[in-house]
Formats: structure tokens, sequence, C-alpha cells
């Protein structure tokens, strides 16, 4: 190919890559989907996967090697939480058997219980301009709009899956948006990520909302249930015009996740 | 033969970003590998060969949440291009020219990831100018180094295959 058609491709390519860029810049719907990207990530997905286990493995050997008096201790503490956790429990299926009860007398029917499914992730990079995260789901494909959830709260949701593998939008992304309320007051408003991390948006000056409070999804975005924490209430200030400016500390440490659940994907009623 | 070795050394550069990023998260924000793989695969001044590559590995970074699909395709291509170019006008073949260039490279490549990035997202947030400089300084260095113990293996295998056939003898 000569020098000149060689600069031909190079533009024709760079024009490409810019609409593209155009059309699927990220967006409060999350990242587009093409097949392009999805072919690609189910090439990379592979290793990545393949290097975590590994990297997991030797880590797990290593951590193997300890002292038995290190593991008698942890032992003991182990059993002591589980004591604990029982007694929860115990404590959880008597306030479960009142609430059937009550809901019962009233003819109030629940929601169903969130079905989980474990994802191992296998890659998770969450301080590049996008967070996101690949996440292994087995046979068992996921869903685009999948909540994902973690031991202490809302990680994010599927924005794109391939066979085996599903990527997360994480909570922290600076597309994501996520349908919130204050726990407390049941006031509603909007968590976005920024350069101070979460906020919760769109919640008038004078709302009652204090540092402390617990901010769940409110389940009105048709994309989360409601009810899953996605953060604590750090700081509150006026903002500018009509709204407070209110900082949160998300309930889930992204750099500590190795497994995350996927919940069932909600489906709105037709009108 | 080099598209193949071209698809190795992505792989490689996959499974070590991988293990980088699973091993401290700030990894992908202190070096980027794909940006050393398309340096030193332009550095050999086929300019096709490096718009491509640029291209393959500015795609598979995006991919592995960089940013969004083609940000990093699209400035890639044109590092890997530019270099190219570069090197058929320039001899670069000492440590400290691999070094200058990808150093350069690099300042390229994060200017026009900021233009893209201020020109088309919404609410663009560019990355801290220490974390910049830090991302410049290391792939600078990685690159060199990998170029540095590229050249003395190839060196080291030369004389070896040289000393071997000096004590073959024909009588």
């Amino acid at each position: 190919m000569s020098e000149r058609q060689t600069a031909w491709l190079l533009a024709a390519l760079l024009a490409a890559q810019l609409i593209l860029l155009s059309v699927e810049a990220p967006s409060p719907d999350g990242p587009g989907d093409n097949v392009l990207e999805s072919t690609l990530l189910r090439a990379v997905a592979p290793i990545s996967h393949a290097v975590s286990t590994l990297a997991g493995g030797v880590q797990g050997l290593g951590s193997g090697w300890r002292s038995h008096r290190t593991l008698v201790e942890e032992n003991q503490e182990l059993r002591a939480e589980v004591d604990e956790l029982e007694r929860k429990l115990l404590r959880l299926d008597g306030l479960k058997s009142e609430v059937d009860r009550l809901s019962e007398a009233l003819d109030y029917r629940q929601s169903a219980d969130h079905e989980l499914r474990v994802a191992d992730v296998v890659y998770a990079d969450h301080s590049s301009w996008m967070a996101t995260m690949i996440v292994y789901v087995g046979e068992q494909a996921a869903e685009v709009d999948q909540p994902v959830v973690g031991d202490d709260g809302l990680v994010g949701r599927v924005v794109d899956v391939v066979p085996g593998y599903a990527r997360v939008q994480l909570l922290s992304d600076s597309a994501a948006a996520v349908g919130a309320m204050i726990q407390r007051t049941r006031r509603q408003g909007v968590v976005r990520s920024g350069p101070n991390g979460l906020t919760l948006d769109y919640l008038p000056k004078q709302v009652d909302v204090v540092p402390g409070d617990r901010v769940v999804t409110s389940g009105i975005d048709g994309i989360y249930p409601r009810g899953l924490p996605v953060g604590t209430v750090v700081e509150v200030a006026p903002g500018e015009e009509l709204f407070a400016r209110i900082r949160l500390a998300q309930a889930v440490d992204f750099s500590v996740l190795d497994q995350v659940y996927l919940l069932p994907r909600r489906t709105l009623p037709e009108m | 033969m080099p598209t193949v070795r071209f698809a190795a050394a992505l792989v490689a550069v996959v499974a070590i970003h991988s293990f980088g990023v699973w091993l401290w998260p700030e990894f992908a924000r202190s070096i980027d590998l794909f940006l050393v793989l398309t340096v030193l695969f332009a550095r050999r001044g086929d300019t096709l060969a490096g718009l491509l590559g640029g291209l393959a590995a500015g795609l598979v970074h995006d991919v592995l949440g960089a940013g969004p699909f083609a940000l990093h395709g699209f400035a890639n291509t044109a590092v890997g291009y530019a270099v190219a170019r570069l090197s058929q006008r320039l001899m670069v073949d000492r440590t400290s020219g691999v070094l200058l260039m990808t150093l350069l490279a690099t300042v390229v490549q994060r200017t026009i990831l900021a233009g893209l990035t201020l020109a088309l997202l919404p609410d663009p947030v560019l990355p801290e100018p220490s974390w910049t400089a830090l991302l410049v300084t290391t792939t600078a260095v990685t690159a060199a180094t990998f170029f540095a113990a590229s050249r003395r293996l190839k060196g080291g295998l030369a004389t070896r295959r040289s000393n071997r056939s000096k004590r073959l003898h024909f009588d």
C-alpha cells in the first residue's frame, strides 16, 4: 500500500472513530452497545479472567501458609461471628413471621425476595474515566440493565453482555445515575458521580437532611429495586439556585470486591 | 509474522494490565502499556502497521473500561501513524531516543484524549495533572527499558549464534 493510500486509510479510520465516539458518548442511559466492542470484550474478558484466577490462586496459596496459632485465633473469631449471626437470623425469622402475619391481616402483598446470582469479578477499573467492571457469569447469560449489588449495597448495572461475561457500569461512573431517597424522610432525588464522589441531586435547599442519613434506591427509575443501600450523607451545603449540595460516602468499597450479585432485571408493566 | 508477534504482544499486554489493575487499583492511571506497545511496534517505520497497531491496541484498551469505545482507539491510531512517519525520517535506535519518542508520543496522546473528552463527553472530567505526569514518565521509561532489554537479548543471541558457527569445522 502506498503512503498516500495509507494516509487516506488513516483519515477514514479517524473519521469513523470520531463518528462512533459522537454517537456512543456516555449519556445518562449509560454506554452504548456495538458489535465491535462486544467482540473485543469477548476476546479480552477470558484473558482478564485467567489472570485474576491465577493471581487469586497464588494469593490464596500464600495466605494458606499461616501459623497454627493464627489459625486457632481466626477459628475462634469466626465461631463467635457465626454464633452472633445465628442469633440475628433467629431474631429476623421472628420478625419476618410477624410481618407476614400482619401483612395477611391487612391483605397487603409484599414484593418477592430478590433472587441473587453470584458473579466473580475478573476485572475492575474504577480509577479510569469510565468506572467499569467485568464479571464472569457462567453459562447462564446476564441481561442488560440487571442491577448488581455487593455485600454492602449497590454496585451498578449490567451494560454489556457476551457469552460467559458481563460488563458492569459502576455507580462511580460519571455517566451513572440512580433514583434514590433519604431513608429517614423518603425525600427522593438522583444520585450521580462527580469529581468529589457521589452526590444526591435535585433536593431543595430546605430539605430535612443531615450527615449520617442513609440513602437507598427509590425504585422509581425502572432499573433498581427499592431499598438497596447507596451511601451515607457526609456533607450538606447550600448549592446554587434552588437545590442543596449533598455529598455521599458510597456504601460499597469497589476496591475490595471479588464477588458481586446480580438481581433479576425489572420489567415495568405495560400501560 | 509481524501480525502474529503483535497479537501475542497485545495478549501479553492485556494480561499484564489486568494483573496490574488487580494488584493496584490505580495501575491504569499510572502507566499506559497499550501505548508502549503502539510506539515500539510503530518504531519500525511501517505507517500501515503503525496505524493498525495503534487502532487495535487503543480499542482493546477502551474495552477494558478506559473510556468510551474508540477514545483511545482514535488517539493511538493517530500516534501510531505519527511515530511510524517520524521513524522513517529519524533513525531511532538508542534507548534515549526511544525514551524521548515515547515521552512525546504520550504527551500527544494525552492531549488528543483531553481534547476529545472536552469536546464530546457530557460533564467531562480530566485526570489530575500529577497522575498525567506520572503516566507520561512511567510509560516512557517502560518503553525505553523494554527496548534496551530486547536489544541486549537480541545481541546476546546473535553473539551465541556466531560463536556456535565459529566452532563448526568442516575439513
